[in-house]
């Protein structure tokens, strides 16, 4: 069960199951109960008629007159009966509404108590009868024993009960509906701040958003303001940790130019030949492996979009100062909805490193495009020379440098193993092809930040 | 031509300096920004070396005082700092060109006399004027088709006439140029190299490329080529 809803949901209608069911059951048994006094009032109202209607006869017997005042006694089938036994066992008398049936009788036990009991009839009607044993005195002052005997078919009673039973089962569904409808809804609104922290945070993987925003319930205020702390001592730590490694490499390389301008003083060749080369390798491994390194896709939380345009027309404006003797057309073309979300310095060092190459090489022809990666956005860039080019083989050699820089030879620039190490940090590969203005054309593919 | 060094590290700034000075500039060295921009502004300079990670003022602000206040002359930026972000600004406050720690001294002359080449109004690295042409990049004269062999004194006085051709350049600044600032100033080198230039490149004294201003100095005197 991952749904916090569903989880809700369902324990409440197992307890509302359980809460409901116990309360039918007591309301079910509280009314039959309540019932069956009623009819034992009634029941015993009826004998107590029946008592006070007897009379004896001129024989010495006791007799019932002809008309009760109860006419369901006189209906056939009526369900209600009575009759009227003398101690041995028989008839004296039979209401006319139990002609033809047969009435079981439940056990007499003591002379003057009343005995209820629950009787079931041939033809299985359930009923609830009452007995009672008396010694009547005869006019000529003889007691002898009579049990009257009365009762009632409890169908229409059991109908009702039914009936109370289901109005019960009825109302109570439809409660438990509504209520559970109710807390659907209800934990659809208490749920509505967690729906919005995630989306604040997947707001914050796209960039469109710095940090969780204020106005969380107490509960989660806490959670979003340790996020909010997290967050912001990720970008403390990368930041501190590039500039570590940044101040390191500038502290390295002025005591090695230093070392270089020494050595250039010297006049000595053979000095120069010795140690010329450790210096450049030393500078490459500074360089290369101290230098700040690109952003990663975490440090790029909350990165906005580098304004491409305004940043490239920079970087061209340098980079024409740098050429300025060469002088080598450089054409740019950006497409409005190519996007690159993460660190200005990056996207220089992958544009400049590949500007700067294509201006090196280029007889006097330089382009640049940008569009996107694909249809969610990210950026696909392209630089194009009308130089040489680069055979296909020594492409891919070109590309692994970097990740063996001690064995190559020094001073050939680094250029394009930090483009490729930047693209991979931002999840983006670099291809070099032949372009189609003679020279060489090198493309770099950031995929949309959400894809990285 | 007068060169201003601002470098703080001082191994670096003094034997950069030497350097420069053994290929004939005039310099003039500062230690930090604050000393750095007060030369820059109150000292006649033709173009600055500057780090970027100076003490006092930083190597930005001070490029950019330095453009604020009017100093047009080229400035090289020395640094450590080898991101595009970090040249991008360096180059988009002021500066003309760089050179990344730890560079090769040839880089930095390189830069320098193609930046100065720029300043003097040369576009390209070749230099063509009437009939002479002066390929900078391979240190070779030609006029009217014909290379002509230039011991490196020579070459070194024609390349700077010829940078700054149209002025009138002294016999001090030509001696600098030439040597250490320590130099007895009195020789008269100079003419004897002037001379030997007139005679290689002019020798029926029909073109007349080097003037002589009398008490003034020197002046290459033809007429630049528009660049084709």
């Amino acid at each position: 069960m991952s749904s916090l809803s569903a989880r809700l949901l369902i324990s409440v209608s197992v307890l509302l199951l359980l809460f409901f069911g116990a309360t039918i059951v007591v309301l079910d048994i509280a009314f039959r109960d309540v019932g069956e006094k009623a009819r034992e009032d009634i029941l015993d109202g009826q004998l107590m008629t029946l008592l006070a209607a007897a009379e004896p006869n001129a024989a010495g017997e006791l007799e019932m007159p002809a008309g009760l005042p109860e006419p369901r006694f006189g209906n056939v089938g009526s369900g209600l009966y009575a009759d009227l036994q003398d101690s041995d066992g028989n008839h004296l008398w039979r209401s006319p509404s139990s002609l033809g049936l047969e009435l079981p009788h439940g056990p007499v036990t003591r002379l003057g108590a009343q005995q209820f009991s629950r009787l079931i009839m041939e033809d299985g009607t359930p009923l609830m009868s009452l007995s009672i044993a008396v010694e009547w005195e005869l006019p000529d002052g003889e007691l002898k024993p009579y049990i009257f005997y009365v009762a009632e078919s409890l169908d229409s009673f059991n109908a009702q009960v039914a009936r109370y039973r289901r109005q019960l089962f009825t109302w109570f569904g439809a409660i438990a509906i509504i209520m559970l409808f109710s807390i659907s809804l209800l934990m659809r609104g208490v749920l509505r701040p967690l729906r919005r922290i995630e989306q604040e945070i997947s707001e914050i993987e796209k960039g469109n958003r710095q940090s969780l925003s204020e106005g969380f319930p107490t509960e989660l205020s806490g959670v979003a303001r340790n996020m909010n702390v997290l967050i912001g001592s990720e970008r403390a730590r990368s930041e501190r940790y590039r500039q570590t490694l940044d101040n390191l490499a500038h502290s390295l390389k002025t005591p090695l130019a230093a070392m270089r301008a020494i050595l250039t003083q010297q006049k000595s060749p053979s000095l120069t030949e010795q140690l010329d080369p450790q210096i450049s390798q030393m500078t490459e491994i500074v360089r290369y492996q101290l230098r700040k390194p690109a952003a990663s896709a975490s440090d790029a939380i909350g990165a906005t979009p580098v304004p491409l345009e305004a940043e490239l027309s920079r970087l061209v404006d340098a980079l024409r100062k740098v050429y300025g003797e060469k002088d080598p057309t450089i054409d740019l073309s950006v497409t409005e909805d190519a996007e690159f979300r993460g660190d200005t310095g990056d996207f220089l060092e992958l544009a400049g490193n590949l500007l700067d190459n294509a201006c090196k090489w280029c007889e006097s022809q330089v382009s640049l495009t940008i569009r996107p990666a694909n249809d969610a956005g990210g950026m696909l860039l392209t630089v194009d020379d009308d130089g040489p080019g680069i055979p296909e083989d020594a492409a891919e050699a070109l590309l692994q440098r970097g990740s063996r820089l001690d064995e190559s030879a020094p001073g050939h620039g680094i250029g394009l193993a930090v483009v490729r190490d930047i693209a991979r940090s931002y999840g983006g590969t670099v291809s070099i092809e032949a372009s189609y203005l003679g020279g060489a054309s090198m493309t770099v593919v950031i995929p949309p930040a959400a894809q990285r | 031509m007068r060169l201003l060094v601002i470098e703080d590290d001082a191994t670096l700034r003094e034997t950069l300096c030497s350097q420069l000075a053994d290929e004939g500039f005039g310099i003039e060295q500062a230690a930090d920004g604050r000393e750095g921009l007060y030369f820059a502004l109150e000292y006649p300079i033709d173009l600055a070396i500057v780090d970027l990670g100076l003490p006092e003022i930083s190597g930005l602000d001070l490029i950019r005082q330095l453009r604020e206040k009017g100093k047009t002359y080229p400035i090289l930026i020395l640094t450590a700092r080898d991101r595009w972000q970090d040249k991008v600004d360096g180059l988009s406050a002021g500066a003309d060109d760089y050179v990344v720690k730890p560079f090769h001294f040839e880089e930095v002359t390189a830069r320098v006399n193609a930046l100065l080449r720029r300043s003097g109004g040369w576009a390209s690295s070749t230099l063509s004027a009437g009939p002479v042409m002066l390929d900078t990049s391979r240190q070779e004269l030609r006029v009217s088709e014909r290379s002509i062999e230039l011991t490196s004194y020579e070459y070194k006085i024609i390349e700077h006439l010829m940078i700054r051709a149209g002025e009138v350049i002294s016999k001090t600044e030509l001696t600098d140029r030439l040597y250490d600032q320590d130099f007895e100033r009195d020789s008269n080198v100079i003419e004897v190299f002037i001379g030997r230039l007139r005679k290689k490149m002019d020798p029926d004294n029909t073109i007349k490329p080097i003037e002589t201003l009398r008490g003034r100095g020197y002046r290459f005197a033809l007429e630049r080529n528009q660049d084709v």
